[in-house]
Order: structure tokens, then C-alpha cells, then sequence
């Protein structure tokens, strides 16, 4: 299971997912989640099956693993090249090339395939790979392999997606990037580049850096013996990539159908504990069919990570002989307020104090007469519930569980914009000088549950006077919704709609920050400045502190109503009860290799 | 006959450069481009920028078509943006399943609906013709996702007969992949012939008709010629004149794919590369199949004709 999983723009497919499927727990609580929000399920993260496994089963079944997605995945191996959840969840038996082992908070800890030590004084990162690390080919990961993926982003010529500017803290990025130099001069190795050891000299250290997913060093390997030789520029497509890929983890590929399924057998190279079950398979199933491949006993669980709905969460949860099992989501809805415009020359975001948006009040009185929580009772199926701050529940440890967020509150709704001016002229409130107020909604097309939400956001928020419209009079497709939300400037929409897949470390700049591109709303303040910089500053190598300043900005952010988390979902498995050791938890960094069976064929 | 074929191919140039140019810009009008919505928010605004650079996205269009005819002369169609591969090498995959899957499907389609409208058309106005129209009728009226879900219901899923997706076993090897594929095309297929024949089974049966009312077939009976030859040798096969028609239509057709059946079985074929395709705005993708069913359609055009021509001497062209 990828443990770094990053930040991705959600599609409008995984918007229509992210809508039905949904939302999580009240902060990883590791036992089971709180049970505040009315009809929201009570998930476990791990599937404590009391059965013995069958050594023969083991040896001799087929681990059947669903890949739930209407789409061919595209087949890229590398994960530095990969832009999408379908190839790390069908790849995921290999390893996906992780570097380092978490705890529970995503935390880096020691015994993973290689070990990482910070030097604050030094600025340096060192990265230890431990002794008996081995490709699936045999031959050892060295230290030109933890180096390597730096290389294949930072080319010139690279089509990765992945490259920021953060890394280029690291000494000679942005000279490589540019194509001025060959080689990283911030990588040097102590034993050479077939040594164990890579140390990394930054111009300065971050706390994020302690975590998994943060955006200054890249949690993968990369087999460099096999992509030598081959343009940055012409990996993704080569062979070494996408027929005879070599992997670190559990498992090695025997056999990938394109497009459509993964077969994998135990990689007698791993470094770890040996994998129990001899055999696993992955196919992509149509989301139309997953919940019939399922209660036909088809599979024995779906991927982790892999999208299941909420719909189907209603259709399975009541089957014999599977369990549901659920972790609290790296992801959320949210809404988003137009109050600027993005200066292209500066690259920074500038607030506009004359926008229609602009006034805290009214963007605040729009959260509160929605009513996310009666939204969520009906289509949320017990997977989905309110969100209470731009943290997702999933950080235990800086999700602010005090926070309220924006229960629905006509009264207070209607309050709030008298007190701000908005008088009702008629049968629409109009702006406090007196010109009519019609608020342009932006949204996504998606699934009919997705239809029904919009609406419902029309009407209570005509119910308290405020002329909203749909932007372009109806729901949006994907590409033109982002493609109007991306413009510098723009006034087709006032308010949108939609969701953020989030990294497990989840330092919001590269969201809200005032040089963001993706800070599609352009809010900008000094404090926001403040608060986002003080998450990584030299304080923040305090956990408190950092824990303190998440929970200040998340405070800070609600108050300002510019960007509202709508709601957070779990991701959830059905797992059959023959499977043993399904653990979800972030800290079971050996996931596959910990499954066993206990019978011979799927129960 | 050759000089209206290779002046047919002649003119069909033109049309494929103007067809090329419509489609380039069409795709281009589209709002969006392949990074839009699907950029990880770590990129930094400079690198969005580099790779819409590197792409060739912020050239004039004139340009970055000329690019475009240049690669496509080399044999290179690009690289999809989706799946960093070559367009060529994209396209031949999903080509190759969904051939297997189509021409399955039209053997299967022909097999069936050639006899049902022969023999419809024999017994017009009694009960077995009756029968089979409102089989067609039927069959026409269903919606044809409605049937793929049911089948793949009933016979995937509750009787467990066929596999349920994919277009081959993870697990088979060497000649099992061949019965595999064969296993797998085997429900999708039928579903698709049993509820496709409607078409072929309506113009069997009225050229039938015409045909056992027509001059040669009378003259052929009171000259004593057996009813078994008649349906044999005359009226059958002048019945095939608007099916042969159809068939140069049917075999460029064959690389279209299907939408719905790719969906549901997920089974990766060019229907679904399409859409997908569309919604992610791969252009290189979008233009090269566009340009290739384009291409398949003229082709199938004169395919039929030249078809009709070979079949019907009345028709001959030179």
C-alpha cells in the first residue's frame, strides 16, 4: 500500500466518488470511530480474523484483489511518472518503491528499506538503505537509486508532474531543472554511488520533513541499472517501466494484461518478512459491478485506496462473510470563494477587498444555511459526514476535534447578513450599496446524489435572500470548471464546489498559500501567511507548537469562511472473512506480505 | 473499375486533410488541456508552464498542427498525455481487443440474422415471421446497457458461467491465453449478436419478399426449378445486395468499440479509449482516433461500393 500518498486536484470523476463515497472518522482513532455524527458507521481499520491460516490455502488459492474503476489503469510502474491512484493500487503487491516506514501519524520512523536521519545543523538529510535491500532482479538498491527519482522530476525534459519549487531547497535542483548542470550537486555519497548512504544538503531544513508525503524529499526508489540508458523523456513509455518493472516490495509482477489486471507471485529478493500467500491477482471491475463481483464472492477485497462508493457501502454492509473495514480518508470536499485574482507577474495571489465575495460575513452566513449533516444523513449511506475544519480527521494529531465548522443555522444565516448590510429588496437580498447580489455557484457534473446536493445548496441559500445561480447555468463539465477556476481572473464564479486528495503531511501551502496556483479562490492574508509559515518554522520542530499552529490556522480558516471543508469520508474495504492480517493502519507498512488465508477458496 | 478506385482514393486525400484540420481544431476548442484538473498541487506554477511548453500547447495552432502532420509522416502519432506512451502503441492494444471482441460479434450477428430473415421473409405473414419480428422489435426497443447489465448478472455473476471482466485471464499462459480471450469475448459477444441482429434481419426479410415476387423467381418456378434451389440460387442471393452494401461499413466498423459493452466488462478497447480520451483532453489521442475512424469511414464507403459493384452487374462501375 502506498503510504505517500499525495495531493491531486480530484477530476470530476473523483469528485462524483468523492461526493457519494465519503468521509471519516473523528481522527484516525485506531479502535473505532466516534460515533457523534448521527448514522455514520462504525469502522475498524484492521479486520481481526480469529481463524487459523491455512498453510495450503496459502501455498495453493489465489488472493483475489477488485480494483474498482471504470477505466484502464494506465500501466506506469514508476512512481515518480504516475499521476494516478489506479497504477500505485494495482502496482501496490511491489512495494511501490517506498523508501521509508511510518507510525501512525505518518511519521518517518526506523526499519523501513532505508532509515532517515536530519541534521539541523548541517542542513543535510541522510539516507541510509539498509544492507539487504534487493530489486526483484537480484540486484542491491543503492544510494544512485534514492537519488535517481530526483533526476527523472527534475529533468528538463521529464513528464512528471510531480516537480515543485520546494525542491528546490535542495542545492542545485533549480540548476539542474533549469538544464544548467548534469548532475544534483546537493546529492553526494559518502561510499560511492553503489554505497548504502546518500546524504542530501538542503539551504534549510523543514519540521515537514520528519513526515511521509512532504514536498522536499521523495519517498520512492528508482532502479537506475534498468532505466540507465533511457531518456528522462522516454521512460514512461519504455519497457523497463511498463513490461518488466522491478520492484522492492513483497511481491514481483508474473504477469500484467494492459489495462485490465496485475498477477503477482512472493519476491524471493525482499528485504522483509516473507510473504505467506504464494499467488494474488488484481483486476480493475467496473464500479457499475463491484458490488455484484463482491456479493457473488468474486473477490476477496478491494484494493486499498481503490474507490468504493457510498451506494455501494449501503449494498454490502449487511453481507455475510465480509467485513467492512474503513480508515478515515486523505481527501475532502470543500468550498471555495472567489475574493481575488492571481498576479502572473509576481506569481502570488492578491485579494481584491472589492469583491463581491469579499465580505466575511456573507460567505460566512452562506456556510451556515447549508445543511451539510441533514445532506450527508441522506446520501451519505454512513460513510460520509460533515467536515469541521480544512484538516482531515485522518491527522489524529492536528485535525482540530473541537472545531464546530458550520452546522446549519438559518437564523444565524440571516443574522449575519443583515448585520453586514445585505438588506432584502424584494424577494433577494441586495449589497449593502444597494446593488442587486446575484452569486454565481460553480460546480462539477457528476452522479444524481451530486445533482440533488447542488440543488439543495440553491435553495437554502435562496431561502435566506441570496440569489444564487449556477454558473453557466448549469453543473460544469470538469475541464471547463477548472479551466475557468485556473484563469488568473475570473467572474463566471463566485463560489465553487470541489474536493482535494491531500498528502500525509498536510502543510496546506501549497493549497492556501498566497503563491499557490491551486489557491484557486486567491484568498491572501498576512495572518494566513503567518500561521501556514509558522507550521514548518524553526519552532514547529516542537511537535506541540506545530500541533498548536495547525489548529490556530484551522480556527483562523473558519472564521474567514474563504475555503469551507464540506465534508470527509471513509475509505473502505469489504473484506472476506477467509483473509487474515487486513490492516489498514498507517503503521502496518508491510501490508501485503502481513495477508494470509484461512481456506482455499473465497467464503 | 480501377481507374474509379484509385480516383475515389484520389479524392479521398483532400477530404482526409480537411477532416485532419476540422478535427485538430475541434479538439483544441475544446475548453481545457491535458493538465487541467489533474496536476498535482505540488507543481509549482512555473513547472504547469513547462510542461504545457515542452508540450507545444502554447504554440500557434498552425504550428503545432504542422508538428503534428510532420510526427504523423515519421510514423509517430505522439504521446498520450494520459498514459505517457505512444498514441501507436495505445491505440494497436486496445485495437487488437476490440477487434477480437467486434468481429466476434459479426460473425455471430451475420450467423444469426441472415436465416431469421430468410426465413421470416419465406413465411411472410405467418406465425414464424411474426415471431421473429417481434424478436427484433423487442430486441431493438431494449436498451442495449440494460441487456449488458443483465446478462452480466445473470450469467457472469449468478450462474457463473462467464468471466465478468477483463479481456483475458491474469493467469493464463501460452495457448490458455487464446481460449481465455476466447472465454471472455464469449457472453459480450453473444449478447451483442442476439440483441443486434434487428437491422439485417428487416432487409433479409424485405428483399426476400421483393424477390419472391419478382419476375426471374416466377419464371424460375414454371420453369419447374425446385423451391429449395430457387431460395438457394436466386432469391438469396439477390437478397444479399443491400447486406453486401453494409458489409464495407461493417468491417471498417469493426475498430469502432463499444462504449458500453468495453464499461461494463471492463474490457479495454478503442470505445472506451475514446471517451476517456475526450474527458481528459488527450489531444494526441482525440486526433488520432478521430483521424483514423475518419479515414475508416471513407474506406468502408468505398469498400461497399466497389463490394456492390462486384456483386451487382447492373451497378458495375468503371
Amino acid at each position: 500500500m502506498n503510504k505517500t500518498k499525495k495531493k491531486w486536484a480530484v477530476s470530476s470523476a473523483a469528485i462524483m466518488i468523492a461526493l457519494s463515497l465519503a468521509a471519516c472518522g473523528n481522527g484516525g482513532d485506531k479502535k473505532k470511530s466516534s460515533a457523534n455524527d448521527s448514522g455514520r458507521a462504525k469502522l475498524t481499520e484492521v479486520y481481526k480474523n480469529p481463524d487459523k491460516a491455512s498453510k495450503s490455502a496459502n501455498a495453493k488459492s489465489t488472493l483475489k484483489v477488485a480494483e474498482p474503476n471504470d477505466s484502464p489503469f494506465k500501466g506506469v510502474t514508476e512512481p515518480t511518472l504516475a499521476d494516478n491512484q489506479e497504477d500505485s493500487n494495482v502496482f501496490s503487491p511491489g512495494g511501490n518503491g517506498n523508501l521509508f516506514n511510518v507510525n501512525k501519524n505518518y511519521k518517518i520512523v526506523d526499519g523501513g528499506l532505508a532509515d532517515q536521519k536530519l541534521d539541523r545543523k548541517k542542513n543535510t538529510v541522510t539516507i541510509t538503505i539498509r544492507d539487504n535491500a534487493k530489486w526483484s532482479d537480484g540486484h542491491p538498491v543503492v544510494a544512485r537509486d534514492v537519488e535517481y527519482p530526483y533526476e527523472i522530476i527534475a529533468s528538463p525534459k521529464s513528464t512528471s508532474s510531480q516537480y515543485s519549487a520546494d525542491f528546490e531547497r535542495i542545492e542545485g535542483m533549480a540548476d539542474f531543472h533549469k538544464g544548467k548542470t548534469n548532475t544534483i550537486s546537493g546529492f553526494t555519497y559518502p561510499d560511492g554511488e553503489n554505497g548504502k548512504k546518500v546524504v542530501i544538503q538542503l539551504n534549510t531544513l523543514s519540521p515537514s520533513m520528519k513526515f511521509a508525503g512532504n514536498s522536499f524529499i521523495w519517498g520512492t526508489v528508482a532502479p537506475y541499472h534498468h532505466y540507465k540508458g533511457i531518456a528522462i523523456d522516454k521512460l514512461a513509455a519504455s519497457d523497463q517501466v511498463r513490461k518488466n518493472p522491478l520492484f522492492v516490495g513483497p511481491y514481483k509482477l508474473d504477469k500484467l494484461v494492459a489495462g485490465e489486471s496485475t498477477s503477482w507471485s512472493p519476491n524471493k529478493y525482499y528485504w522483509g518478512k516473507t510473504p505467506k500467500v504464494k499467488h494474488i491477482t488484481i483486476n480493475v471491475v467496473s464500479s457499475n459491478s463491484i458490488d455484484k463481483a463482491i456479493q457473488t464472492k468474486k473477490y476477496d477485497f478491494t484494493t486499498p485506496g481503490g474507490v468504493m462508493r457510498g451506494t455501494s457501502y449501503k449494498n454490502l454492509k449487511g453481507l455475510k462473510d465480509y467485513k467492512m473495514v474503513g480508515i478515515p480518508a486523505l481527501s475532502y470536499n470543500y468550498f471555495g470563494f472567489n475574493v481575488g485574482k492571481y498576479d502572473t507577474e509576481t506569481q502570488k495571489n492578491v485579494m481584491d477587498p472589492k469583491a463581491k465575495m469579499g465580505n466575511k460575513k456573507l460567505r460566512q452566513a452562506m456556510m451556515y444555511a447549508v445543511d451539510e449533516d441533514a445532506l450527508n444523513k441522506k446520501f451519505g449511506n454512513g460513510v460520509k459526514w460533515r467536515a469541521k475544519t480544512l484538516i482531515p480527521p485522518v491527522f489524529d494529531k492536528y485535525a482540530d476535534k473541537s472545531a464546530k465548522g458550520f452546522p446549519h443555522n438559518e437564523k444565524k444565516a440571516n443574522q449575519l447578513l443583515d448585520d453586514a448590510g445585505y438588506k432584502k429588496k424584494g424577494k433577494w437580498r441586495v449589497q449593502p450599496n444597494g446593488k442587486p447580489l446575484v452569486i454565481h455557484f460553480g460546480a462539477m457534473q457528476g452522479s444524481a446524489t451530486s445533482h440533488a446536493t447542488y440543488q439543495d445548496y440553491l435553495q437554502r441559500w435562496q431561502k435566506v435572500g441570496l440569489n444564487v445561480k449556477m454558473a453557466t447555468g448549469k453543473e460544469m463539465e470538469m475541464n471547463s470548471f477548472y479551466d475557468t477556476l485556473q484563469k488568473p481572473k475570473q467572474n463566471q464564479i463566485d463560489i465553487f464546489a470541489a474536493a482535494w486528495g491531500v498528502s500525509s503531511e498536510p502543510t496546506p501551502t501549497q493549497l492556501y498559500g498566497e503563491d499557490a496556483p491551486f489557491n484557486m479562490g486567491h484568498f491572501v492574508s498576512k495572518k494566513n501567511t503567518e500561521l501556514i509559515n509558522s507550521l514548518n518554522n524553526k519552532k514547529a520542530w516542537d511537535d506541540s507548537y506545530r500541533t498548536q499552529q495547525f489548529k490556530k490556522w484551522q480556527e483562523y480558516m473558519n472564521d474567514q469562511a474563504a475555503y469551507v471543508a464540506t465534508d470527509n469520508s471513509f475509505d473502505w474495504n469489504p473484506v472476506n472473512k477467509r483473509v487474515k492480517g487486513f490492516d489498514l493502519s498507517p503503521a502496518n507498512n508491510d501490508f501485503w506480505a502481513n495477508l494470509s488465508l484461512t481456506s482455499s477458496k473465497i467464503q | 473499375m480501377w481507374k474509379t478506385i484509385l480516383r475515389r482514393v484520389l479524392i479521398m486525400i483532400p477530404e482526409i486533410i480537411l477532416l485532419s484540420i476540422l478535427v485538430f481544431l475541434l479538439a483544441k476548442a475544446m475548453p481545457g488541456d491535458p493538465f487541467t484538473g489533474s496536476i498535482n498541487p505540488r507543481s509549482s506554477a512555473a513547472q504547469i508552464e513547462h510542461l504545457k511548453q515542452i508540450n507545444g500547447l502554447y504554440d500557434p495552432w498552425y504550428q503545432q498542427y504542422w508538428n503534428w502532420v510532420v510526427h504523423l509522416f515519421h510514423g509517430d502519432l505522439g504521446q498520450s498525455y494520459q498514459y505517457h506512451e505512444a498514441v501507436s502503441n495505445l491505440i494497436g492494444d486496445r485495437a487488437v481487443n476490440t477487434l477480437w471482441l467486434s468481429a466476434f460479434t459479426m460473425v455471430l450477428t451475420y450467423m444469426l440474422a441472415l436465416p431469421l430473415g430468410l426465413y421470416a421473409g419465406k413465411h411472410e405473414g405467418r406465425l414464424p415471421d411474426t415471431v421473429i419480428r417481434i424478436y427484433t422489435y423487442v430486441t431493438y426497443c431494449i436498451p442495449f446497457f440494460v441487456i449488458l447489465v443483465i446478462g452480466l448478472w445473470i450469467f457472469g455473476y449468478v450462474f457463473n458461467w462467464f468471466p465478468t471482466t477483463g479481456s483475458v485471464s491474469p493467469t493464463a499462459h501460452g495457448m490458455g491465453v487464446l481460449s481465455s480471450r476466447l472465454e471472455h469475448i464469449l457472453l459480450p459477444g453473444l449478447l451483442g449478436a442476439l440483441f443486434g441482429t434487428v437491422n439485417i434481419v428487416q432487409y433479409m426479410r424485405s428483399e426476400v419478399i421483393d424477390a419472391k415476387h419478382s419476375d426471374y423467381v416466377r419464371t424460375a418456378r414454371s420453369k419447374g426449378v425446385p423451391n429449395k434451389d430457387i431460395y438457394k440460387h436466386h432469391i438469396f442471393r439477390n437478397s444479399l445486395l443491400p447486406i453486401a452494401a453494409f458489409g464495407g461499413y461493417s468491417i471498417t466498423g469493426l475498430l469502432n468499440g463499444s462504449i458500453f459493452t468495453e464499461t461494463i466488462f471492463s474490457y479495454p478497447g478503442m470505445g472506451m479509449l475514446f471517451i476517456d480520451s475526450i474527458n481528459y483532453r488527450d489531444y494526441t489521442v482525440i486526433t488520432a482516433l478521430v483521424l483514423m475512424f475518419g479515414i475508416l469511414n471513407l474506406l468502408g464507403t468505398l469498400l461497399s461500393d466497389i463490394i456492390l459493384g462486384i456483386v451487382d452487374p447492373r451497378i458495375r462501375i468503371d
